[in-house]
């Protein structure tokens, strides 16, 4: 379960994060909906990406939890 | 017709019975205090990080104060978190993050003790509050940061940059890389709060539901919130774990840079 959250918080985050700074891009140029759109997707693929590097980083976590088991 | 009325006076009649699961998080305020026009009143949130505080002080301190050879019970457990941290540290920072022991001990402290504070009845869950969980994320981001510029200086903007990527993608990949690593602080902030109020807004609900069922019902929600009290000092621990481990990593990103 908590594996779960942390993964999708990350992506959450992502998505938020991009959207807010794409809002305030348009609020500033005047822009309305490019810019929210064009952060919206990156911010996705931040997310995207930040879910990968945590499973990567939870991945070897467990491989090196696995070895000092065996090494025991 | 009949079930309307019957359900709005029992929305009616709950009103003045029924428990409020948000009525927890309530900031209320001690001593009223204005400087400037700024309400920095102390709260019951300012309360209970005090208390949290002169808890944590008292463990360390009083705890440490015989350094006996056979360690009573409140030398072990301030023995057992100072080992708990070193480990986690040296595990992922290596010996370069010891310096920021203190830091990251006493963030590991506060966090646990707020936690683990609001699993007492009557008590103020300060970690359930957004903006507590998110100043504290802020500042983590913030310093790591500028660690990582003092470290690295200037090569430390090549953390942004993935290897082996074809110049075309370059310029999408570094904003992508840049987005992600500000998202660090929303993702360590939310991450708290939300699992600190969804269980003790569970913990109500399931507790007005012992009331609601009355003695005959009651039992199958008292036996649930049994079990999920303690499934909520574990939350408790680990996303206090889950806090100081990801303060670690950042610290090891701005540090070595991989």
């Amino acid at each position: 379960m908590g594996i779960a959250f942390r993964l999708s918080t990350e992506l959450v985050a992502g998505i938020f994060l991009g959207g807010g700074i794409g809002l305030l891009l348009d609020r500033w140029l005047g822009t309305e909906p490019l810019f929210l759109l064009i952060f919206f997707f990156l911010g996705m693929a931040a997310g995207i990406l930040n879910v990968f590097k945590t499973a990567k980083q939870l991945a070897a976590q467990a491989e090196a939890d696995a070895k000092e088991q065996s090494g025991k | 017709m009949a079930v309307e009325e019957a359900a709005s006076g029992a929305a009616h009649h709950g009103g003045g019975l029924a428990i409020d699961p948000m009525h927890q998080f309530r900031v209320e305020t001690i001593f009223p205090i204005h400087i400037g026009g700024f309400d920095v009143s102390f709260t019951n949130a300012s309360l209970w990080m005090v208390i949290v505080a002169v808890a944590i002080s008292l463990l360390t301190i009083a705890g440490m104060g015989k350094r006996s050879m056979v360690p009573s019970r409140m030398q072990s457990v301030a023995e057992l978190s100072y080992e708990f941290v070193a480990t986690m540290l040296r595990d992922n920072v290596g010996d370069a993050g010891k310096r920021f022991f203190p830091f990251v001990f006493t963030l590991f402290m506060f966090v646990l003790f707020c936690n683990m504070g609001g699993m007492m009845p009557y008590s103020f869950t300060v970690t359930s509050h957004i903006i507590v969980t998110f100043a504290l994320a802020f500042f983590i981001f913030l310093g790591v940061t500028i660690i990582g510029f003092i470290v690295h200086g200037f090569r430390f903007f090549q953390f942004f940059v993935p290897k082996g990527v074809p110049i075309v993608l370059l310029p999408l990949l570094v904003v992508i890389e840049v987005i992600s690593y500000l998202t660090r602080p929303i993702s360590l902030s939310v991450r708290l709060f939300a699992n600190m109020m969804a269980g003790h807004t569970m913990l109500k609900v399931f507790a007005g539901f012992v009331i609601a069922m009355g003695w005959l019902g009651g039992f199958l929600p008292l036996a649930f919130m049994v079990a999920f009290t303690g499934l909520e000092i574990l939350v408790a621990f680990l996303q206090a774990y889950v806090f100081a481990i990801l303060t670690c990593i950042y610290l090891n990103d701005a540090l070595h840079m991989h």
